[in-house]
């Protein structure tokens, strides 16, 4: 044999001979030329397993040309730029491509795990529910792990993804998916009808099998038409044509979404910036589903040994790729497309005889074979594959539809099948968004039948399988389709064509064909190749009761994984038709989901990693809070600083710094994330009324009042301050992470309830940059920057507002403290907030000002059993249960959540109430969220009646100090609670008030 | 005033180099938030009286005179563009005309970044992020429109062909800055219907 024996001399319409190309396939260098696929250079080369089976280990080849191909799952890249189980048919080879085949170890010839096929008998369907359930626990650390490792496709990449990915949209007045003939001709005659078309075909090269399919139209063969065709829409300005992209759902609305390989087929391509994927997501007025058809394997004794491929596969590589499979090829088929193939062979110069499992066809693709002196064996199936590693010879037994059993036999030497056991319209899309599907008894296979969508299918995604009648379809529905989309469409003038070609006989189904020897003893019959599952498991399903089709698929596994049934589906669907005595149509079909091919983690992702993984918001003071050592929260989407270490200091230690420099000196912190919502109108007043549970219409002008919000339930949902800027209008203040929510909230409100009420409402929230500056020197600090206004305690005492100029900067300042100290809260337009916080610090340099985080914050407050909504309430507390009944007034007619606090549960006895904690151990912090019991037992179960909300450690009091809800707490004063802790630790803790510090409240008056 | 420290919200990021379009932060701009009824004639007199123009009351239009231009953002709500220096006397202008009249005008001049996005591939590098048909004639110069993008709360202003405003709340100007610097990067450009010859 020559070197590369497997390469034609002549021929291949997708390669160029010219430019030859290397790459790495398991370590070893494979050549090949420009235009190849991964899986016609292997090929070529002389290598014929691809992969080994999912549960049996068995050597695989290829079965198919494009996406249908299950079997030769590939990963490409190494390391970090690693990605599994794409399909050799699917890859396109450039120089220093690197791949390496999956599921085998060590080596695709010698895999270890081959052994569970010895012990095949041992791992029947549904194995998983029947073997390895006893002991129960050896499942989880025992059997799982292992089954886990032995069955598998590719393995994950390792490390960050250094590639980029991103989203798309785009929008069309029709989609056509597919770009055979169907879809261009479609495509064309919806964008001469004037719609805006957008066209998507998973290959590179557009045309679909149109170089497969045999035929002339207008004196032109199939191929050169489509490709004229494709070249005239690719110019047409209303036309988007997208290759290499796989449409893989389709969604409510038309809306669908499709994968783009951008960069995968071409390293340069990604060097100059380009994304490796892209994620279309499409919305379109109307629908062309032009997607083809899949070939069926048939269900033959070892129909899966390597080199035995579909007939379209084979005719494929040769027309494409000038590569054969071998030198002695074997056309099985129950149909006359695939005389076709049998015909490519001859051609090119390889042995090919002909099995038809049909007695007689008078099609003319047949008469020609036999003109031809083709060997034609009519009533005939192969009974047996020799070989494991590679197809050797096979047996030939006579056969009439239905026989059972193998009567007489020969022997044939051979070095390749192709297969065909008819096509199988690609329904995914028409199926995934609910389109309803038929039994078609000549096609014996599903095509469309009706949808709720604007959507048809063409072509041989409809059934229509000749050239012919798929043209005039093609271009009806486009037309129709431009039509129901826009007003003015133009009447496109019918092409009259003159098309030639072959009469074709009838298909036969061919569900099993018998075999050499006893069924399923060492002579599966595969249905679906990917999951291993054969006729024998969809029968034994069958017999242990498995009735329902979906039943059956999770059973069996069968038509799951990357191929969801392409190949599969039909001839499972046969076998059980067979053995149950039902029709396929009363069987029925399992559930077409997306995706129609598998599609990249990375494109779903999009540009959304990193920095950009999710929206952050910043301060105006966040460079500032980065470069001083600050260490951030996240609160909502913002990230707020939690505490600022220097060198030397941790955490801990400088939350105890920044919380002893606000109680004995002073501190700033950034709290320009507080809601800031402007309410204006004759109504406000009234508004804020309804909307809290305290009174704010008889607030006065300039001073501020502290707000509790409750939901209609009676549970509070928010607290804040909220200011009397004028009579009629307010500056309410809402939690950081409540502000978009509580703007919505007053909206919904006014605009759905109380329509009478003239109020505006405007969230400014980003307008202001706002510090807390708190401490006994907060006064003194400000006082140093030149206020055109009194900070007195007489003009500006606790709980009042003013506004001016400190250090020349616009300011609001609102007296209020969440410390207890004396602290002002100072307002400036966000663009002059780090100019603001800068002066204030040079301003407190003499004074020991230090910046203090969150978490300081956190203590401060507790420290003074200030409550914060979402820590001390869990959205089932009401005020009565945090001990604010003062708060919640007995005067006003109604406000929201008014009338739910009546209700028996929230009014009875045994509500959760806010105590506070200390430990009998000053030293112990108790958990955030630990549960305290009414009586401590050895062990769980424990009866609960209360857990911490708040807990820190005190650096104000030297000790820990904790709020919780518990169970009648106010009643409970003085008793001591046990709180289990993991680890069989149990802490101890005496029921308190919840202010620890500064009980009378005088340090806030400075 | 001359020694305040100004600093807008992109102010610590550069220009991209290796952007296929151009992208600036306009910092000098001045933003009013107006709220009021368009069925109470006498604030609509009031608005044009101290704005000279027109209120636009169609969805997602704009109106413009001199240097003053509103932007609709819903049936009664409106942002007023102005120079940054003019929005105080603005402000106060129109606050006197408005009086009694039931109305809420607020400076709101720092609560959004802007970042104009110009050259060609503007609207192809917006619909990364944005589900709008931005190539479509709904989307003229003079536009307006409230969008989602990228994730987040966006303004959409039109203003010529190639030319797009995208105002976003100041705390996430940061985070749009860098979608849009990664979206519009060298080689990832993309054509939509690539033929398409606009005016």
């Amino acid at each position: 044999m020559a070197s590369k024996p497997y390469r034609l001399a002549q021929g291949g319409s997708l390669i160029d001979r010219s430019r030859k190309v290397t790459f790495s396939f398991d370590g070893k260098d494979v050549s090949g030329f420009a235009g190849d696929t991964l899986a016609s250079a292997v090929l070529a080369s002389g290598q014929k397993i691809f992969g080994r089976s999912f549960k049996y280990h068995r050597p695989r080849g290829l079965v198919g040309l494009g996406s249908e191909e299950m079997n030769a799952l590939i990963g490409v890249g190494q390391g970090n730029k690693h990605e599994p189980n794409l399909r050799a048919t699917q890859i396109e080879i450039f120089d220093g491509l690197s791949a390496e085949s999956q599921n085998r170890w060590p080596s695709l010839k010698y895999d270890i795990g081959a052994i569970n096929s010895k012990f095949s008998r041992f791992l029947p369907g549904g194995f998983y529910y029947k073997t390895f359930m006893w002991p129960r626990s050896f499942w989880k650390h025992v059997y799982e792990p292992f089954i886990r490792k032995a069955a598998g496709l590719g393995k994950a990449p390792e490390g960050r993804d250094t590639d980029t990915y991103e989203h798309m949209h785009i929008h069309a007045d029709v989609i056509v998916v597919g770009a055979g003939i169907a879809g261009l001709a479609a495509a064309e005659a919806a964008a001469l009808a004037g719609a805006k078309v957008l066209l998507c075909d998973e290959n590179p090269v557009l045309g679909g099998i149109a170089d497969l399919t045999a035929g002339m139209i207008d004196g032109e063969c199939v191929e050169d038409y489509a490709k004229a065709l494709a070249a005239r829409l690719s110019a047409m300005p209303n036309v988007h044509v997208l290759s290499r992209t796989t449409v893989v759902g389709h969604f409510h609305q038309n809306y669908l979404m499709a994968f783009e390989r951008v960069g995968d087929h071409d390293p340069l391509i990604l060097a100059s910036g380009a994304p490796k994927h892209r994620l279309w997501k499409i919305r379109a007025h109307h629908v062309i589903v032009a997607t083809g058809a899949l070939e069926r394997p048939i269900a033959f004794a070892n129909n899966d040994r390597p080199n035995i491929m579909l007939a379209s596969a084979v005719r494929g590589m040769i027309g494409r790729y000038g590569v054969t499979p071998g030198n002695t090829g074997i056309v099985f088929t129950n149909n006359d497309d695939a005389y076709l193939t049998a015909f490519a062979l001859k051609k090119a110069g390889i042995n090919v005889r002909v099995v038809d499992s049909r007695s007689r066809s008078d099609g003319a693709l047949v008469k020609r074979a036999i003109a031809d002196g083709i060997d034609v064996s009519l009533g005939s199936v192969i009974s047996a594959v020799e070989g494991t590693l590679e197809v050797k010879a096979v047996k030939i037994a006579a056969y009439r539809k239905g026989q059972g059993r193998v009567i007489t036999e020969r022997r044939v030497e051979c070095d390749f099948i192709a297969m065909s056991g008819g096509w199988n319209p690609a329904l995914h899309l028409w199926c995934h968004n609910g389109g309803k599907i038929q039994f078609d008894d000549g096609l014996q296979s599903f095509r469309p039948q009706s949808h709720t969508d604007a959507i048809t299918a063409i072509g041989a995604a409809n059934g229509t399988m000749s050239v012919a009648d798929t043209l005039v379809e093609a271009q009806v529905a486009g037309e129709a389709a431009a039509k129901s989309v826009l007003k003015k469409a133009k009447t496109i003038k019918a092409t009259k064509f003159k098309i030639e070609e072959p009469i074709r006989g009838a298909l036969e189904s061919m569900w099993f064909a018998p075999a050499t020897g006893l069924y399923n003893e060492g002579n599966k019959h595969f249905i679906d190749f990917q999951n291993d599952v054969t006729a024998a498991d969809l029968e034994l399903a069958q017999r242990e009761g498995y009735e329902s089709i979906e039943h059956t698929k999770r059973y069996t596994t069968f038509g799951m994984a990357t191929d969801q049934g392409k190949t599969s589906n039909v001839n499972g669907l046969g076998v059980l038709s067979e053995a149950t005595g039902k029709t396929i149509p009363e069987i029925g079909t399992t559930t077409f989901r997306p995706p129609y091919t598998p599609y990249s983690f990375g494109s779903i992702a999009g540009a959304h990693t990193g920095a950009l993984f999710l929206p952050i918001r910043q301060t105006p003071i966040f460079n500032w809070h980065k470069s001083h050592g600050a260490t951030f929260e996240p609160v909502g989407q913002w990230r707020r600083a939690y505490t600022y270490s220097q060198v030397g200091e941790d955490k801990h230690a400088s939350i105890t710094r920044e919380i002893l420099c606000v109680r004995n000196k002073v501190g700033m912190l950034d709290a320009s994330t507080l809601g800031k919502i402007e309410i204006k109108g004759p109504d406000a007043a009234e508004f804020l009324d309804r909307m809290y549970t305290n009174t704010f219409s008889t607030l006065k002008v300039g001073r501020c009042r502290y707000g509790l919000m409750m939901n209609e339930l009676g549970f509070l949902t928010d607290d804040g301050v909220t200011v009397r800027l004028a009579d009629d209008h307010f500056l309410m203040h809402t939690t950081s992470g409540g502000a978009d929510r509580i703007a919505a909230w007053l909206e919904e409100w006014l605009q759905t309830e109380w329509t009478h009420y003239k109020v505006f409402v405007t969230p400014v929230t980003e307008q202001w940059a706002q510090f807390a500056v708190a401490g006994p020197k907060a006064r003194d600090v400000l006082a140093k920057l030149d206020p055109d206004f009194d900070l007195s305690s007489e003009a500006l005492p606790h709980m009042s507002f003013s506004q001016g100029h400190i250090g020349g900067y616009p300011i609001r300042i609102y007296r209020i403290s969440f410390s207890g100290e004396l602290s002002y809260e100072v307002a400036t337009p966000a663009n002059f907030g780090q100019g603001l916080w800068n002066a204030i610090m040079e301003a407190g340099e003499e004074f020991d000002l230090t910046a203090y985080g969150t978490e300081a914050l956190h203590v401060l407050r507790a420290e003074k059993g200030y409550i914060v909504i979402g820590d001390e309430t869990d959205g089932t507390t009401t005020p009565i249960d945090v001990g604010m009944d003062g708060m919640v007034s007995k005067k006003k007619p109604d406000f929201i959540g008014k009338r739910s606090l009546e209700q028996s549960f929230l009014k009875g006895p045994n509500r959760k109430q806010l105590v506070g904690l200390l430990t009998e151990e000053p030293n112990d912090v108790l958990p955030d969220g630990a549960y305290a019991v009414r009586v401590l037992k050895d062990k769980p179960p424990m009866e609960m009646i209360g857990q911490v909300t708040s807990t820190y450690m005190s650096p104000t009091l030297g000790r820990s100090i904790a709020m919780a809800l518990i169970e009648n707490g106010r009643d409970r004063m003085g008793e001591v609670l046990s709180f289990p802790l993991e680890g069989g630790k149990v802490m101890k803790a005496t029921i308190t008030g919840t202010v620890f510090y500064d009980k009378d409240g005088a340090r806030i008056n400075g | 005033m001359a020694d305040l420290h100004f600093q807008s919200a992109l102010a610590h990021r550069s220009m991209p180099d290796n952007t296929s379009i151009s992208m600036r932060e306009i910092s000098e701009r001045g933003m009013i938030d107006l709220r009021g009824l368009t069925t109470d004639k006498k604030f609509v007199a009031a608005a044009k009286a101290a704005l000279g123009v027109e209120l636009p009351k169609v969805p997602r239009t704009s109106t413009t005179f001199g240097d003053v231009q509103v932007l609709w953002l819903s049936t009664d709500q409106w942002l007023v563009l102005t120079g940054r220096a003019r929005v105080t006397a603005l402000l106060a202008d129109l606050r006197k005309a408005l009086g009694t009249i039931h109305s809420l005008a607020v400076d709101v001049s720092d609560m959004r970044a802007i970042i104009r996005l110009e050259g060609d591939g503007v609207r192809e590098t917006l619909m990364k992020g944005s589900t709008l048909d931005l190539i479509s004639d709904d989307y003229a110069p003079g536009t307006v429109r409230r969008m989602r993008f990228a994730e987040i709360a966006a303004l959409l202003h039109v203003v010529e062909q190639n030319m797009i405003d995208i105002y976003v709340f100041r705390s996430y100007a940061d985070y749009a800055w860098e979608f849009l610097v990664k979206s519009a990067r060298r080689g990832s450009e993309v054509k939509l219907f690539p033929n398409l010859i606009k005016d």
